[in-house]
């Protein structure tokens, strides 16, 4: 069955995801809670330890951690939000969606760009809040970034409720989702650099963070933010070009992840 | 032959056949015209949903096709998917949403405009009673005002043919009454073709001007409610019996009276009830609610008055042909009426103890009974057997979708 787009579709697939996000607040504030207490408690506690790192942000841990705990927030409210079919499913009104005269690839594009959207909301909230704690060293330039990051986040979370879509297609009971925290949410948001920079790392530990896609997602925000990455601090040509890199393979794996999720929900059972 | 303005529904050689063994549906043709109620009549597992996905493009057929006001559901999906509502089984409702806000998403999957929208929304709203309640989140409605937003919904986009699977699984008999007034409301005003699945034999008596027996994915039988019942002539009179053991003796010496049609010994389906239960655990209720005396027709004749009084009410009031009995005996007799006192002579010269007799007109049980030799609540076979023919038949509903 041949299908055009529909926008109108695409459309109020979208509208029906930022509704329901809007409207589960408890939600919205617990994981942005979630995520104030890590900043706050880690980047408080750990600054004295550690301290922070040369051309991040303020210097300290937490300027250095900010980015990172965005990327958390993306991540899981974007991997979640792209499982939620499986909620579709069991609940029945994925057979409303589909029953009607428009093509699975509508449905799931609008799932992916709300999905996308929430979960850039959830980080533009992040932020803000991490801005007010004093992360990012507020000028006119930073501005200009916070706009290149939302546009980042975008690209990032529209690639993992991808995941979440191509998981959530194949998986098809609630008890997956322990699983798929633990082992797959949990590793790549530790991996992604959040709280150490890869730099220095024994080497199998930087090749898990290297294939992290989530690494390069942090790695996109830092340079947006910040102005500067850790990739290859070692080595000057790999520094100047790692936010290249990192756009790379966030746009690879965004293209990827959309395409897997619209394949196997285009094949999934009702 | 094939005439589709006067046909909204033409249905030939329909098949479905899953992991290339279970025929679900097995070479179904019929026909239904314009404005008409078809009821497809037949257990759980008999092919009826799978029928419908077919039909709404759902699902695409093995072998066959089928026409949907015209429009070939292999060749056309998107038209035949535009002229159809289908309210499915089990709720779609996003109960996240108001009542208003899943109208008007359906209404833009549909690709109405906003005003087409907002005015199609107030009429259904109307229709289906919950103008009020409209901007009340779903989640706090009721089963029935689910059920009716949900038809409600259905008729957002117009549709020719509506089809409703098992539109009152599971309702209380109250709400399930206010439903079929709402069908037949909706098939009179606005001539809409409506199919309906179900397994309660008085809603399809009550609502379809065509039943269509279906069993074990074939079409059985397919004609009107009075003729489906005129095909059994006579009345049926319904005996129980103190003594189960005596059953047997007793059909023995009825068998050789000329004016005995046809005589059954109802099974127990005990069995079958408890599985359905377990099997749906989210519409628990639903094999209670077949046991509802909604017959009009019957009438019980105490025969003992001093029938002991500690036995439980419920005892006496046993849906004969409906429910379970394992201590009666169905006839099929000519003239019931005047038989009984024949039949109660019987049984005092045997000295055989009639706790009850029952007589009563026949009703689509009976002919669901006769035609496919098994009560509609029932399946033939042990328990495992039928736990597996449920399950098959589950799992096979959500089979892959070409789309």
């Amino acid at each position: 069955m041949v299908h055009p787009l529909s926008g109108q579709a695409i459309y109020v697939v979208l509208l029906r995801e930022l509704k329901r996000y809007w409207r589960a607040k408890a939600r919205v504030v617990s994981s942005v809670a979630q995520s104030i207490f890590f900043l706050a408690i880690f980047g408080l506690g750990l600054n004295g330890l550690i301290g922070g790192f040369d051309g991040l942000g303020s210097g300290d841990y937490l300027s250095y951690l900010a980015p990172g705990i965005i990327g958390m927030g993306l991540l899981f409210g974007s991997v979640f939000s792209g499982v939620s079919i499986i909620f579709d499913r069991q609940f029945g009104f994925m057979k409303e969606m589909l029953v009607a005269p428009v093509s699975r690839t509508s449905i799931i594009i609008g799932k992916i760009l709300g999905g996308a959207a929430t979960a850039t909301i959830q980080g533009i909230i992040l932020m803000i809040i991490a801005a007010i704690m004093g992360a990012f060293t507020l000028s006119p330039a930073f501005l200009v970034g916070a706009v290149a990051a939302i546009g980042a986040m975008l690209l990032i979370a529209s690639g993992f409720v991808g995941l979440g879509v191509a998981i959530g297609s194949t998986l098809n009971d609630f008890h997956a989702f322990q699983l798929l925290s633990t082992f797959v949410m949990w590793p790549m948001f530790m991996l992604s650099g959040v709280f150490f920079p890869i730099d220095g790392l024994p080497l199998p530990l930087q090749v898990a963070m290297l294939c992290d896609p989530m690494f390069y997602g942090v790695e996109l925000l830092r340079w947006c933010l910040q102005g500067a990455g850790t990739l290859g601090a070692g080595t000057p040509l790999i520094a100047s070009v790692s936010w290249l890199i990192s756009l790379g393979v966030v746009a690879g794996f965004n293209v990827l992840m959309i395409g897997l999720g619209t394949y196997l929900f285009s094949r999934a059972q009702i | 032959m094939v005439d589709y303005k006067m046909n909204t529904i033409e249905v030939k050689e329909l098949t479905k056949i899953f992991d290339k063994k279970i025929k679900a549906v097995d070479g179904i043709s019929f026909t239904v015209k314009e404005g008409e109620i078809l009821g497809f009549l037949g257990p759980n597992g008999a092919g009826k949903t799978t029928t419908l996905n077919m039909l709404s493009t759902l699902l695409r057929p093995t072998s066959g096709t089928a026409a949907v006001n015209g429009h070939d559901i292999l060749k056309e999906p998107d038209a035949v998917r535009r002229s159809i509502g289908y309210v499915f089984q089990d709720t779609t409702l996003d109960i996240e949403l108001t009542g208003r806000e899943n109208l008007d998403f359906h209404g833009r999957l549909y690709g109405l405009d906003r005003s087409t929208r907002q005015q199609r929304i107030k009429e259904v709203l109307e229709v289906a009673q919950l103008t009020d309640r409209a901007d009340n989140l779903v989640k706090i409605y009721s089963g029935g005002m689910k059920r009716r937003l949900e038809i409600a919904r259905g008729l957002m986009h117009h549709p020719k043919v509506l089809f409703l699977d098992e539109p009152t699984l599971g309702l209380d008999p109250q709400t399930r009454r206010s439903i079929w007034e709402h069908i037949l409301r909706l098939n009179q005003e606005k001539n809409i073709t409506i199919i309906l699945t179900t397994h309660y034999t008085e809603e399809a008596d009550y609502l379809c001007k065509h039943i269509l027996i279906i069993d074990f994915g074939k079409v059985v039988v397919l004609d009107t409610p009075d003729n489906l019942k005129a095909r059994l002539e006579g009345d049926v009179v319904t005996l129980l019996f103190k003594d189960p053991a005596a059953i047997q003796t007793f059909r023995r010496l009825l068998e050789n009276k000329d004016w005995i049609r046809r005589i059954n010994v109802v099974a127990s389906g005990n069995n079958y009830a408890a599985i359905s239960r377990m099997m749906q655990p989210t519409r628990g209720t639903s094999t209670e609610m077949e046991a509802a005396p909604l017959d009009m027709n019957s009438e019980t004749i105490n025969e003992q008055p001093q029938q002991k009084p500690e036995q439980p009410v419920a005892d006496q009031n046993v849906q004969f042909m409906g429910e379970t009995c394992s201590k009666c005996l169905n006839l099929l007799v000519d003239n019931g009426g005047h038989r009984i006192p024949e039949i109660v002579k019987l049984a005092d010269d045997t000295k055989v103890v009639l706790e009850s007799v029952e007589l009563r007109k026949p009703t689509l049980d009976d002919v669901f009974l006769s035609v496919t030799g098994r009560n509609i609540r029932e399946e033939e076979g042990s328990i495992v057997d039928m736990v597996r023919r449920h399950l098959i038949v589950r799992q096979a509903r959500g089979q892959p979708v070409k789309g």
